[in-house]
């Protein structure tokens, strides 16, 4: 592996290896108001996503046996949806690089009665500690663009589907909409770390988040990653003029 | 209600179906329960996992090294 590899950390550039640290240390020091703060960016649009993110899991109502990994899920948010949508066949495993944002999802694991169907574990998704073909279903929401080295990260999601699985990535997407797009600019970039700021002290996690979203691929260059990866009848959604996509791929 | 819920486990035990998938991130072999140190060994990649707060820690980098 070449150690000159520069990588994008928001709109600076920085060594690949350094893109991990820098991450994390974003992470640590949001992870307890993440999901408040994913309601007030979003102003509350990030529910309508990851419950469309759910309805495309489609996990079986009744006790067939279903295995969703939820990559870089840390607070639960998606894997208690899953779970409650689900029937007791169910399981979700979480796995994510950052140990204070795991600490919050098993506190509301066992405060809401799902540590039995939801587990967790700390690890790092261009390298998953899972045996192949372990999962039904693979997802991650606002997770990909933070991690360094995507297309591992997609190759690994690749190995660990079972035949037949379905991997599916909600992430921000670009909006396309005349007028829209301009206000979204205005208050990604005035806004949002603004908000930030007053709810979690760190301005620049915030500011961080908005320019990863700028430079993260866009949908159709995105999707040939998946394609690259191994996955078969790739699509894209997009969601809210463009907002959000909702990323498709099958193992077959 | 019994006082003693049959969920509880003891505090060094692992869920024996997390051993079915959990393998070591380097190596993608199967691993060992230590019990005494609460750990999940990885005899080819020699590298003991920790497991703190009920969380399998499956990083390298926070891994202790076996001689």
């Amino acid at each position: 592996m070449s150690s000159s590899q520069e990588t994008h950390f928001g709109y600076r550039d920085v060594p690949l290896e350094e893109k991990q640290g820098l991450v994390d240390d974003v992470f640590h020091s949001v992870a307890k108001r993440y999901d408040l703060m994913n309601d007030l960016m979003s102003g509350g649009l990030h529910r309508p996503w990851k419950n469309a993110l759910v309805t495309a899991v489609n996990p079986p109502k009744n006790d067939h046996p279903f295995a969703l990994l939820d990559l870089a899920g840390g607070t639960g948010d998606v894997a208690f949806r899953v779970a409650e949508a689900g029937g007791i066949g169910t399981h979700v495993t979480v796995c994510d690089i950052n140990a204070e944002m795991l600490a919050v999802g098993r506190e509301r694991a066992e405060k809401r009665g799902l540590d039995a169907q939801v587990t967790f574990e700390q690890g790092n998704a261009e390298e998953l500690p899972y045996a192949d073909r372990s999962f039904d279903c693979v997802t991650i929401a606002f997770g990909i663009r933070n991690v360094p080295r995507i297309d591992k990260a997609l190759a690994e999601a690749h190995r660990v589907l079972k035949f037949g699985g379905r991997f599916l990535c909600l992430e921000f997407s670009s909006v396309d909409v005349p007028g829209l797009d301009k206000l979204y600019e205005l208050y990604s970039f005035q806004v949002i770390p603004r908000v930030g700021e007053r709810v979690t002290g760190d301005r620049e996690a915030y500011q961080y988040l908005v320019e990863s979203i700028r430079k993260f691929p866009k949908p159709k260059a995105f999707a040939a990653m998946i394609e690259r990866a191994g996955f078969r009848r790739v699509s894209f959604t997009p969601m809210t003029g463009g907002v959000v996509a909702m990323h498709s791929g099958w193992k077959l | 209600m019994s006082a003693i819920p049959s969920t509880e486990r003891p505090a060094n035990s692992v869920d024996p179906k997390l051993l079915e998938i959990l393998v070591c991130p380097l190596t993608k072999t199967t691993l060992e329960y230590d019990s005494t140190r609460n750990e999940l060994i990885s005899r080819k990649a020699k590298l003991a996992y920790p497991i703190r707060d009920g969380i399998p820690i499956m990083l390298p980098e926070e891994a202790r090294r076996l001689d």
